[in-house]
């Protein structure tokens, strides 16, 4: 060992230049296992990224890529009243839709947190409308809300009496749009509590009851402080998930009446693939992309903070 | 995308309910009012299914006089036994089982190979590159959704099963699902199987692929419902009739449903439609709840 | 199969992070070397970098006299245990015995037979078809072994693979452990922080610390003469007592002053040794009570008594108020806050200078 301090820096050289087989050094052939996946990646998310905010500086329709005309398809939306009530029916959709189910799913995760066979039979059946798709879905709320043999109208019928008219009322539109989402997503929410609420280890109630907390305080101090952080994720899940609002309001109401129920993606649809203004959809697509962004990075924050508070 | 460490299936279902409050002594009346309360509203959940499944079991010419038949018999299979005689629906459901099926078989492939090479292989710009992939999982299917279908057009991709699968695989998700999979496998495994000879390919087919089954269940199931339910890709690419995928299919029945003629048939297609899935789900309940929401919070 | 294994002047860097630095080291054929240190000293790296699972960034690794460190970990004709054992968990103990055979080729009878071999000899006959998850912690010890044995690999590397044991398997596992080297004729490396598997597996010890070795050599010579400070607190214990001592030259041998003034003539020839300021290492089987008519070397009072049966171990305060580690026999009379005289047996001490450098009463056993 101790001659090692003698060895002379020739010596040291000439081995580090040998064809070394690290296995962990960094080699091209390591790559081939991710190329696939990134050729598909790139072929059909990175380059049609580009290429809508390319096509969205252009006039271009469905047959031509157009020519370039700067900012004037975002100064068209600008001045379209139509794309800004596309905006506030979004937002105004998130509003109806989010704290409910939010509300909701909590409330059932916490009735519904326990090992009786009644609580799996309920479980399953309110995370059950979550593996329809939107056209199911709508279709059974349309033929709840329809006036004349819908459901409600049937039931209201035995009392003599007429429904609202949630599908042509502009002021019920968005909210049974609203109904029949918060029908079709509550499963999510309600699993995402539960299974915040298994986190919490048991033994903590346990000392509460011993400290003859009751139902509300034990909530309030012990079962909410613990599951903040899900909270939360499911506010900013939803959010972004409800932002994308599209096939319930094109399939319930198409819009109507008055575009009063129309959101941006039907706007963004309708533009590109239905006017073929694709410049115009592109621009406004870009403008969804940076509302939506912004959710996802609070949830990409909420998520880094995990260590916080459990 | 929260648990950036752990690569732990969410609580199954069926285990809900450990540790609860609701298991220590002294239920109260206050639990049962709960317990109430939720029983009427699941009850008020299922009312619109009910009534679907009513409507598809009744004959049109009965609806057309009071839609209170409903409630009273005679009921009648009849609009089951015409969607089997006329109906494209057997086509549409054969088009969405190609494209999620597809679909899963893609994503599962593509995941698990770049998840092992993210997880385990270095490479030139590895960080530089998955750090790109995460940022895809940012990007809305709107934000894409028009260059894409200029993208398919000039490829003459529309209406193919290609152009309907292709799109679904470039979703990063996958990738990050299975690239954490991988991680919070022990390294020594890799290392154990280096010194017995094998290639790396032999490591990811042999020894880590097979660890891996979990996740693929999650992935896959998350990733056949999402295709099966997908409704805005297969609605402006694949707009020729019989090209439909039951999505769609479904919804361009939908149209002409102002007037109650054909209701019944509507409904039993309906019914068609969503039975499969739901009895699926019924099944398979534990692993769907499980993906659906595991796939959530990552 | 068996294998000469010569490091020379390896260098290892994580970043600007050094973990080994400039390390040379000689294994000869069918030795039994443990490479021993506290975590993070870098031995589990130096084994790792034998097995070609960590890069080498300078110095060179060579078996029988061919370089190995450019070689894929699979070409080495190494076999590893490591600490979790890491068996492949989907594959039958068969299966994860055969895996690295059917990888180069082995015909099928030629494995069976080694695999019915090695079965034998660890008692795992019956354990073939399970899976790893369904077998104890000790019976997976075992297949990992069996899996390293069946590859008759020209040298086995265990990395720390008794930590994950309970204390009495532990204890089997590493009499089995020496009954096995014997039947195995193959160089062993075995990775430890525990020096009493060090001190019972190894042929040499090779005690590291802080990216460096300390010393190289048998059990016995690490522990009569440690090299430095450093071997001489990790081997042994109760830790080495430790105490300030002035050395002066009486007759060509050290005599020493310790803090309280006490002298202690020792066996240690002062030829070589600079007079003055030295740390004065005994272990606490060299400091007893005195008997009658002893020499008393100094006295103090008892704090605290540890029985542990066959021995106590006294801990005094000596009157400059520094702590000795006396042993006693294990039906000592001794209680707390006894006045207890003490004799140190002066050829079995060690000085240490402050450059770290060692000298010892105990002649070297060869050379």
């Amino acid at each position: 060992m101790a001659d090692a301090a003698l060895s002379s820096p020739a010596n040291r050289a000439a081995p580090a230049k040998a064809r070394v087989q690290n296995v962990q050094a960094p080699l091209w052939r390591n790559a081939l296992f991710v190329l696939p996946f990134l050729v598909v990646f790139v072929a059909l998310l990175v380059v049609p990224l580009v290429w809508g905010i390319w096509l969205s500086l252009h006039k271009a329709d469905a047959f031509s890529s157009g020519r370039f005309v700067g900012f004037a398809n975002y100064v068209r939306l600008y001045n379209d009243k139509i794309f800004w009530q596309a905006i506030g029916n979004t937002f105004y959709f998130v509003l109806l839709t989010v704290p409910a189910l939010a509300v909701i799913g909590l409330m059932l995760a916490l009735a519904l947190n326990s090992r009786t066979r009644t609580a799996a039979v309920l479980r399953t059946v309110f995370f059950a409308s979550s593996v329809l798709s939107v056209t199911i879905v709508t279709l059974i709320w349309r033929i709840v809300f329809v006036p004349g043999f819908g459901l409600l109208a049937t039931v209201y019928g035995w009392f003599g009496a007429a429904p609202p008219a949630f599908l042509s009322d502009p002021d019920l539109v968005m909210i049974a749009i609203a109904i029949a989402t918060i029908w079709w997503c509550i499963g999510l929410p309600m699993m995402l509590f539960l299974s915040a609420l298994q986190q919490i280890p048991g033994d903590i109630y346990e000392a509460a009851a011993l400290d003859n907390a009751n139902r509300w305080r034990t909530f309030r101090y012990i079962t909410l402080p613990s599951i903040k952080r899900t909270f939360v994720l499911v506010v900013v899940i939803q959010i972004v998930l409800q932002f994308q609002l599209f096939g319930q309001a094109k399939l319930m109401t198409n819009g109507g009446p008055n575009n009063v129920s129309k959101p941006m993606v039907l706007y963004i649809y309708e533009a590109a693939f239905t006017k073929w203004d694709l410049g115009l959809g592109a621009a406004a697509s870009e403008v969804l992309f940076v509302l939506i962004l912004i959710a996802a990075m609070v949830q990409f924050l909420v998520s880094r903070r995990k260590g916080e508070s459990a | 995308m929260s648990s950036m460490t752990s690569a732990h299936a969410p609580t199954p279902a069926s285990d809900v309910g450990r540790g609860a409050p609701s298991g220590m002594v002294g239920r109260t009346t206050g639990d049962r009012i709960i317990l109430g309360l939720t029983i009427a509203l699941a009850i008020v959940m299922m009312a619109p299914l009910l009534w679907v499944v009513a409507l598809s079991l009744k004959d049109n010419k009965e609806l057309m006089v009071s839609m209170n038949a409903v409630f009273h018999a005679p009921y009648t299979v009849q609009n089951y036994i015409n969607i089997l005689a006329t109906s494209s629906v057997f086509r549409w459901i054969l088009n969405s089982l190609v494209v999620a099926g597809g679909l899963t078989v893609g994503t599962l492939v593509l995941s698990s190979l770049a998840g092992y090479g993210f997880a385990r292989l270095n490479f030139p710009f590895r960080n530089v590159l998955f750090v790109i992939v995460l940022m895809g999982l940012a990007v809305p299917e709107q934000a894409v959704l028009i260059a894409r279908h200029q993208l398919f057009s000039w490829l003459k991709l529309h209406n193919t099963y290609p152009g309907l699968i292709l799109p679904g695989l470039s979703a990063p998700f996958g990738v990050f699902l299975m690239t954490q999979y991988f991680r919070a496998i022990p390294k020594e495994l890799d290392e154990a199987a280096l010194l017995d000879n094998a290639s790396r390919f032999k490591i990811f087919w042999k020894v880590l692929l097979p660890l891996t089954l979990p996740a693929q269940a999650t992935l896959g199931i998350f990733t056949f419902l999402g295709a099966w339910n997908d409704y805005l890709w297969p609605l402006i690419s694949g707009t020729k009739k019989e090209m439909y995928t039951l999505t769609v299919g479904i919804a361009s029945t939908q149209t002409n449903f102002a007037q109650s003629e054909g209701l019944g048939f509507l409904m039993s297609q309906a019914v068609f439609a969503g039975a499969p899935i739901l009895i699926l789900y019924l099944f398979f309940q534990k692993y769907i709840v499980t993906a659906v929401s595991g796939a959530a919070v990552r | 199969m068996t294998a000469q294994i010569e490091i020379t002047e390896v260098t290892k860097r994580y970043g600007a992070l050094t973990v080994l630095e400039n390390l040379s080291l000689s294994i000869k054929a069918n030795e039994f070397m443990v490479f021993l240190g506290p975590s993070g000293c870098g031995k589990s790296t130096l084994l790792r970098m034998i097995a070609g699972l960590e890069s080498v960034d300078e110095g060179t690794i060579a078996i029988n006299g061919r370089r190995i460190d450019t070689l894929p970990p699979g070409q080495r004709d190494l076999a590893m245990v490591f600490q979790s054992y890491a068996l492949y968990p989907h594959m039958s103990v068969a299966d994860n015995m055969a895996f690295g055979l059917k990888n180069i080729g082995v015909p099928a009878d030629v494995i069976a037979t080694r695999l019915s071999e090695a079965a034998r000899m660890l008692e795992i006959g019956h354990l073939m078809e399970r899976k790893p998850g369904q077998l104890s912690g000790g019976q997976r010890q075992r297949v990992a072994i069996g899996r390293a044995i069946v590859k008759e690999p020209k040298a086995f590397l265990f990395d720390e693979p008794l930590s994950n044991l309970d204390a009495a398997l532990r204890v089997r596992t590493r009499v089995e452990l020496a009954q096995l080297r014997h039947r195995v004729k193959s160089t062993m490396i075995f990775v430890t922080h525990d020096q009493i598997e060090a001190m019972t597996l190894a042929d040499r010890v090779v005690v590291m610390n802080n990216r460096r070795i300390e010393q190289i050599g048998t059990p016995m010579d690490i522990y009569t003469r440690p090299a430095t400070r450093f071997v001489a607190t990790f081997v042994g214990s109760p830790t080495m007592n430790f105490l300030k001592a002035k050395m002066d030259s009486r007759d060509g041998f050290a005599t020493l002053t310790l803090p309280d003034g006490a002298t202690l003539q020792t066996a240690m020839r002062s030829d070589g040794l600079a007079p003055g300021a030295y740390e004065l290492g005994i272990r606490a089987e060299a400091v007893r009570p005195a008997r009658a008519g002893e020499t008393v070397t100094t006295s103090g009072t008892v704090e605290v008594l540890e029985r542990l049966g066959d021995r106590t171990l006294l801990y005094i305060r000596l009157s400059d108020g520094s702590m000795i580690v006396a042993e006693d026999a294990g039906l000592s009379r001794a209680a707390i806050g006894d006045r207890m005289e003490l004799t140190l047996d002066g050829s079995r001490v060690h000085l240490f200078d402050g450059e770290g450098r060692a000298f010892h009463a105990v002649e070297a056993a060869h050379g």
